[in-house]
């Protein structure tokens, strides 16, 4: 047995943390754990939606297993599906996978009387468990209206009925997307970028703005970093640099008597004082490259292909987690976790058995060159 | 959840069920950073059968018990991230509430 760990050990760091969204990194890991999680997150974590529709009136304009179909959809707060039983595996209810163990039964009785037309709103699911209910979209900040909370299941006209029974279930999104709990989770290698400083010298000012320019994202920026320079309040001299952020500067700088505008240094003289500015090109956010080769090719397009090194980190991962709103963000990778350490304990716990049964006749057969 | 295994122990190839590439990459990465395995991969034969084959070789002990070690210690590293993410939660939640409090003093 070993008994020293031979795997590196995972470090993470939250970046963002909200209720519904979290951002973090994963470092000291290979893809295929990251993935492994991701994979994890979407389709096997558990959550508990609509399962099973008892229709007794609908007399509005959608059919019933349209109605049906959106029940299902809609996320319920799914805090107790980890300790829940599924349906199937449950011995205490009598067959029907209806008892208080495994579902959660839900009605809603809808009808309009009045010339207006009705909304029939998730906020009209009325559950039997107070601790599953339609997830409340609504900002937690007071002066959000309160019309638009709740998902519209349907609109009734004046004398249009809905009365339904249904049962929710616990589920994972392998099996239906409804019980996926992410909305989306995201990973994304992180980049090294390295600017080659010496090239990026011969560059004339507007060669860089340009090459800064042909990234879709904002991810270099050019910055004016003063050498010698003293920042005074004399008159023209600082009206004339504080004008000097962004592309405001070549343009001011020919109010006041050029000295001389070489490649990456513009040199002004002003009231008898000298300033030199040099422009570099700083990476403002690394992660916000999205890994197109665009200021590469640019870089080739002006001829100077080793400009700029772009390294995707193999074992450094950004994840965004957005949940739908059933499961918090944070829980959610956690019962992530928790279901991949159950699927290796299943695996490692059977193992104890060993079968070569007629099912694996072919596969035997196979291997011994039958 | 079954094997598939042959006379001589060091080799086989586990045929799981109810698995997919979610389970298996992971557990072929770890065995393969274990110094007694000598090959280790997986397939998927079909993708709409749920089956997947993990082979292992190792360098003489059991790929059974190889393949145990190796799931114990993916085992131990999702303890870890759980653990780290947890404290990092924490972390997180203290010092907005300290930057909130901060900002309510000043």
């Amino acid at each position: 047995m070993e008994g020293v760990s031979y795997a590196r050990m995972p470090r993470v760091k939250i970046r963002e943390l909200k209720d519904d969204y979290a951002k973090f990194e994963l470092r000291d890991t290979d893809a295929s754990i990251a993935n492994a999680l991701r994979r994890v997150m979407i389709a096997e974590v558990p959550t508990i939606a609509i399962d099973l529709v008892e229709i007794e009136v609908n007399s509005s304009v959608l059919n019933d297993e349209f109605i049906a179909h959106r029940l299902g959809l809609i996320p319920l707060t799914s805090e107790r599906a980890m300790s829940m039983r599924f349906s199937r595996d449950c011995d205490a209810c009598d067959g029907d996978g209806q008892c208080e163990f495994c579902s959660v039964e839900f009605h809603l009785r809808v009808k309009c009387m009045t010339d207006q037309t009705l909304d029939v709103s998730s906020k009209d699911l009325y559950s039997s468990d107070h601790s599953v209910v339609p997830v409340d979209f609504s900002d937690p900040s007071n002066h959000e209206s309160s019309d638009n909370r709740g998902i519209i299941i349907v609109k009734l006209r004046r004398g249009q009925e809905l009365r339904l029974r249904a049962i929710a279930r616990k589920g994972i999104g392998k099996d239906h997307a409804k019980w996926s709990p992410a909305a989306t989770v995201t990973f994304m290698y992180e980049p090294e970028i390295h600017i080659n400083e010496d090239l990026m010298e011969t560059l004339t000012l507007e060669e860089k703005r340009e090459w800064v320019d042909s990234s879709p994202t904002r991810v270099f920026e050019i910055d004016p970093v003063t050498q010698q320079c003293s920042l005074l309040n004399y008159g023209f001299g600082y009206a004339l640099f504080s004008a000097f952020i962004g592309n405001a500067i070549v343009n001011s700088v020919h109010n006041s008597k050029l000295l001389s505008l070489s490649s990456s240094r513009i040199i002004s003289r002003t009231n008898s004082k000298e300033w030199c500015l040099t422009f570099i090109v700083m990476v403002v956010d690394a992660e916000a490259y999205t890994y197109d080769d665009e200021v590469l090719k640019k870089a080739e397009a002006m001829g100077k292909p080793g400009l700029v090194e772009i390294i995707a980190r193999q074992d450094s991962f950004i994840f965004t987690v957005e949940s739908t709103g059933a499961i918090k963000a944070s829980q959610l990778v956690l019962n992530a976790i928790e279901i991949l350490k159950q699927k290796l304990d299943a695996v490692r716990l059977s193992e104890d058995t060993v079968e070569a049964d007629d099912q694996f006749g072919e596969l035997g057969a196979h291997m011994r060159g039958g | 959840m079954e094997i598939g295994s042959h006379s001589d122990q060091s080799k086989s190839t586990f045929c799981l069920v109810d698995e997919d590439h979610t389970f298996a990459n992971p557990v072929r990465f770890t065995l393969n950073q274990d110094p007694r395995v000598t090959f280790c991969g997986y397939s998927i034969p079909h993708p709409s059968d749920n089956r997947v084959n993990i082979r292992v070789q190792t360098t003489g002990d059991p790929a059974k018990e190889v393949l145990k070690d190796g799931c114990q210690e993916l085992m131990h590293v999702c303890q870890h991230v759980r653990g780290t993410f947890d404290k990092s939660v924490n972390d997180f939640k203290r010092t907005k509430t300290n930057t909130e409090q901060n900002m309510d003093t000043k």
